[in-house]
């Protein structure tokens, strides 16, 4: 059963205006059910795109081609797909220095203990560190916009990928 | 009946407007010859990330609706990711078409089969509702197909691809970063 969504989506409403303010362009995406509720949001927005792809590899190239036109993206993910995106990430975005910044619903923390989630929560961060990706947590609805600017500012000053990993709570 | 490599993309060469085409090249063969080609219109070409083409491809697409986007991919690596006919297909990018060499052989991996069965590949385009999908047989049959899809993509043509293990391909002669650059200054160029 699907879980239910928060009544409150400052945290949503807070993404979609950073990656507003942020000139992003692009949203590919796979989702899962804490990136449904923020796609919601996200769709309603008239200047993001939302890319609905088939599997991550995809957003990710997605993401570069369009950083390579001199355009902004932002990569939705599980961390499931993040996990997927190893190859993509080392062979495209590290090789060529392209900057790409991932959105990540991290599931299996200690902040969502479901028992099938819990490896991939887990294994999230070590595997991060292990490519050379970094990363953050998302601090909470009053913090997600600003996090969001200064990730993609850091990824193009480091041509870089980072990833902001959030949780159901970042999104109420 | 199979095609020399050299002769569908001295072909597509003969068919690109430099200042409305930009390419992209999957790894592999067609991504060695491509400095090699005098080709005028902004290229990017994949050393490696198996697979990338297409959808990288569609991300420029969507940012630059003003450019036909034309991705050059191999078979074996749209096998591994078959989905991104859907994905580009959802997308409804008419300005995106993808080149599909066919040669049925990993070529730069040594020259093992692909899994032995013939795929339809512009069936499966099809199925996955790209509006315009074809086999096409001969190198002069290109400019036309390329025409015909302008404006009604995501388009794929399956090009037959001889596989030759003695074909003289030259190697990557450009570094990834200079492939960056050099594409992001012929887009800017092309763009004035």
């Amino acid at each position: 059963m699907a879980e239910a969504a928060p009544a409150a989506r400052a945290g949503a409403r807070a993404v979609r205006a950073a990656l507003e303010a942020h000139g992003v362009a692009l949203v590919p995406s796979v989702p899962d059910t804490w990136i449904g509720w923020l796609m919601e949001e996200l769709r309603r927005s008239p200047t993001l795109r939302v890319v609905d792809v088939a599997r991550e590899e995809e957003a990710v190239a997605i993401a570069c081609g369009a950083a390579l036109c001199g355009a902004r993206a932002a990569v939705v993910v599980q961390n499931a797909g993040l996990l997927n995106c190893g190859a993509v990430i080392a062979s495209l975005v590290q090789l060529y220095r392209i900057p790409c910044f991932f959105l990540v619903s991290y599931r299996g923390d200690e902040r969502d203990p479901v028992y099938y989630h819990v490896p991939k929560g887990a294994a999230t961060e070590p595997t991060l560190t292990a490519w050379g990706v970094r990363y953050a947590r998302a601090a909470g609805p009053a913090r997600i916009g600003e996090q969001i600017g200064r990730a993609l500012a850091w990824t193009e000053a480091a041509r870089a990928p980072f990833a902001l990993l959030f949780s159901a709570e970042d999104l109420a | 009946m199979s095609v020399p490599r050299r002769a569908w993309l001295d072909a597509l060469v003969a068919a690109l407007d430099p200042a409305r085409d930009l390419l992209v090249a999957g790894l592999g063969a067609n991504a060695r010859y491509l400095p090699h080609l005098g080709v005028r219109a902004p290229a990017f070409a994949l050393c490696d990330a198996m697979g990338a083409a297409i959808p990288l491809a569609l991300g420029m697409a969507l940012v630059r609706p003003d450019r036909r986007v034309i991705a050059l991919e191999g078979d074996g690596a749209l096998l591994m990711n078959l989905g991104t006919l859907a994905t580009v297909a959802a997308a409804r990018a008419t300005n995106l078409v993808a080149l599909l060499f066919e040669n049925r052989t990993y070529e730069s991996s040594g020259g093992q089969a692909l899994p032995a069965v013939e795929v339809d590949f512009a069936g499966v385009a099809r199925a996955a509702r790209c509006p315009v999908a074809a086999r096409l047989d001969r190198p002069a049959e290109l400019a036309a197909a390329l025409a015909h899809a302008a404006g009604r993509g995501p388009a794929l043509f399956v090009l037959p691809t001889a596989y030759d293990p003695r074909e003289p391909i030259p190697p990557y002669s450009e570094r990834p970063e200079e492939i960056r650059v050099n594409f992001a200054r012929a887009l800017a160029e092309s763009t004035r």
